[in-house]
């Protein structure tokens, strides 16, 4: 057990930073404030990942004959500290080379990798994830949308349903999309389906956390195939489970918490006004911070020892969530007009994203659950 | 960033683990609101353990996570000041106890053979038996002794060099509040699965698994945030170790209480030799407050430059 970072970690900092310094324009902020699945940060994020790409930084993690450089979950996860915390400028394709490419990496047939990995290795692709339902959010399980075999043995199935809180959406090429195949509660299976396909209808959803964030997408007769099915038919809470045990420490949320605390404490300073009541809430708002880092790297270094352990995910990520809220309390308690104006757009941003932090990726209660059945090993 | 064992901090843990079994459990039956054990101090300064950091290739990190495991016992042991700060004021081979006032209780004061004094920026270091002292009758689940004068010709440490002894001071404070947290959650998690009311044991309530999940996020938390603080040495990082743990043991210790109902009321019971600890550390060296001061200051002074603001937001300060 050690704390520390290596030269090469520390070298990989420092170039991401001044990647970022060279890369990012001077209204990245204000466009960063309006959501990953906005237009114009998806738009941005098409420019954006090229170059990471070229930098040899947006998909480092994944297996070399795959585009990648074997890089350690370590790289992977010190680049998304520092993307996050500068406000995401992957936009939407963070999805891509967090957990839907390793999934398919893990899970696909040498035609889909092929398919899908170039296009995001490349850095040009958006994908959705087609997993809430208005019968099943957090109990995934209890989801409707199903997909028929269709007679013929020509691997032809039907999809009808509907999905709805689904991120990115309109502007999304494909969907990872989970549907029910069978009649058991877990009898599902997961596609990954090209979002033009007839029969398919997507719909914005206005909201607190910005434009192009939640939809609704309908399904109706929409034709998918046995070569779309990502892993066995019926199979799919595996594939689920996989990716989402990616997803849930997928994003360091505490990185962009702390600088939206720093640039309030920085407000409060500027004013004068950094008295010792706001100094304590500050401190332990901080610690709250790094408490959920420690949870996160926990994960991480679990996750580059191939030990999959679904409690330490769960545990560290209901610890981002208090940070998320503890940071998002100390702005509204101590630089109110940080939240009602739009002089820091980065405090906005934080805001909107923060929000959502409880219920992405299965609510926090959810984690509260597995961590008590997981780790503490109370029945349920 | 390496959160597993290396072969040689297994063995020691290992090794430890063999000395902290026999004070795994309670002695049986009623016992005091204190339950020290003088055999417990004895093998442990035997052993050699409390000189960990001498040991080549061991440091505070270890020191750390030996504090963290004999804390989780119920048996209480002095192993934090021996270990963080022993090397570098003890006088003696035995324990030290550190004051924070003249006047007031101080936990293992009447086993101790050094004594720390915290005056100001500075510390005062004597031997313990130079010092007056009475007995102290009290709930608390450390042996307690009220310092009643430290002579005139005790040794001064000044501020520069008694900032690393109130650092580690936070570092063993921060790591012991880990090992004791841990004790009391394990306790209690072992009780609701046992303790049926309404037909089921109390642990199948989601009431209650959530409010137990919730503080081993915490009891995780805090452990971590202590090892990596002892790892660095870094005042500011042990101010936020102590800090997140002071804050943190309030919930704990009033879940813990609250789950194990009457029983966790008993001296029968072993919950309170603990939470009893806990109820002391909460504010030691100052408590939430100072701790809060000092992560501020040392995160926020106020004329921070852009490049330091840039360190700290990076988590490598």
């Amino acid at each position: 057990m050690e704390f520390g970072w290596t030269s090469d970690q520390e070298a990989l900092r420092g170039k991401l930073q001044a990647f970022l310094d060279a890369s990012l324009p001077a209204d990245w902020e204000t466009i960063a404030s309006l959501s990953p699945g906005s237009q114009a940060v998806t738009d941005f994020s098409r420019e954006f990942c090229p170059q990471l790409a070229e930098a040899g930084m947006l998909c480092s993690h994944w297996p070399e004959e795959h585009g990648g450089s074997d890089a350690s979950a370590w790289d992977h996860f010190i680049i998304g500290e520092l993307l996050w915390g500068a406000g995401e400028p992957r936009g939407p394709q963070y999805y891509n080379v967090n957990w839907i490419g390793p999934t398919i990496l893990a899970y696909g047939t040498e035609e889909q990798k092929a398919q899908h990995l170039a296009r995001m290795r490349e850095g040009n692709v958006v994908w959705c994830q087609g997993f809430s339902e208005p019968s099943g959010g957090s109990d995934l399980a209890a989801i409707r949308t199903r997909a028929v075999r269709q007679p013929g043995g020509d691997g032809r199935y039907l999809v009808n349903g509907q999905k709805i809180w689904t991120s990115y959406a309109r502007l999304a090429e494909f969907c990872f999309l989970v549907v029910k195949t069978g009649d058991a509660r877990r009898d599902v299976s997961v596609f990954l389906l090209p979002m033009d396909r007839p029969g398919i209808t997507v719909r914005p959803i206005d909201s607190v956390v910005g434009d192009g964030d939640l939809h609704e997408v309908f399904f109706d007769d929409v034709e998918v195939f046995e070569a779309e099915r990502l892993g066995p038919e019926g199979k799919g809470w595996e594939v689920i489970r996989y990716s989402l045990d990616f997803e849930r420490v997928g994003i360091p949320r505490y990185a962009l918490a702390l600088r939206t605390l720093h640039r309030a404490v920085a407000e409060l300073q500027r004013e004068g006004s950094f008295i010792a009541e706001a100094e304590q809430d500050a401190a332990l708002a901080l610690a709250r911070c790094e408490a959920a880092r420690m949870l996160v790297y926990e994960t991480v270094d679990k996750r580059m020892r191939e030990r999959p352990d679904t409690g330490s995910a769960s545990m560290a990520r209901y610890a981002v969530v208090c940070a998320e809220r503890q940071v998002a309390d100390f702005v509204l308690d101590w630089t109110p007009h940080l939240f009602t104006s739009d002089d820091a757009p980065m405090v906005a941003t934080h805001h909107k994203r923060a929000i959502a932090a409880g219920l992405a990726a299965g609510a926090a209660e959810i984690q509260l659950n597995l961590v008590a059945r997981d780790v503490l090993g109370l029945g349920v | 960033m390496d959160f597993t064992l290396s072969e040689d901090q297994q063995m020691l843990m290992t090794a430890f683990e063999g000395l902290l079994s026999r004070y795994r459990e309670a002695p049986h039956g009623v016992h005091g609101y204190t339950c020290y054990s003088e055999a417990f101090q004895q093998e442990l300064r035997d052993s050699g353990f409390l000189e960990i950091t001498d040991q080549p290739g061991f440091g505070l990190l270890e020191a750390a996570m030996l504090i963290e495991a004999a804390a989780s016992c119920p048996v209480s042991v002095e192993a934090a000041s021996s270990m963080m700060i022993g090397p570098l004021v003890r006088d003696g081979a035995g324990p030290v106890a550190l004051g924070w006032q003249v006047g007031r209780p101080v936990r293992y004061l009447g086993q101790a053979s050094t004594l720390c004094l915290f005056e100001g920026d500075d510390v005062l270091v004597c031997a313990r038996d130079e010092c007056d002292l009475a007995p102290v009758d009290g709930v608390a689940a450390y042996p307690l002794a009220r310092l009643v004068s430290v002579p005139s010709g005790a040794r001064r440490i000044r501020a520069g060099e008694a900032a690393a002894i109130r650092r580690r001071v936070l570092l063993g404070i921060a790591a012991e509040a880990a090992g004791l947290m841990r004790g009391a959650l394990e306790n209690t998690v072992q009780y609701v699965k046992e303790r049926e009311q309404f037909g089921q044991p109390l642990g199948h309530f989601q009431g209650i698994q959530h409010r137990l999940a919730e503080d081993m996020v915490m009891v995780r938390a805090c452990r971590s945030l202590a090892f990596r603080a002892a790892f660095e040495d870094c005042d500011r990082q042990a101010a936020l170790a102590c800090l997140y743990a002071q804050d943190a043991m309030r919930k704990v210790i009033h879940d813990c209480h609250q789950f194990s109902g009457a029983m966790g009321l008993t001296l029968e019971f072993p919950l309170h030799l603990w939470t009893y600890r806990l109820k002391v550390l909460q504010g030691e060296a100052g408590g939430r407050a100072a701790q809060a001061r000092s992560v501020s200051r040392a995160t926020w002074p106020q004329h921070q430059t852009a490049a330091d603001k840039h360190i700290i937001e990076e988590g490598v300060a």
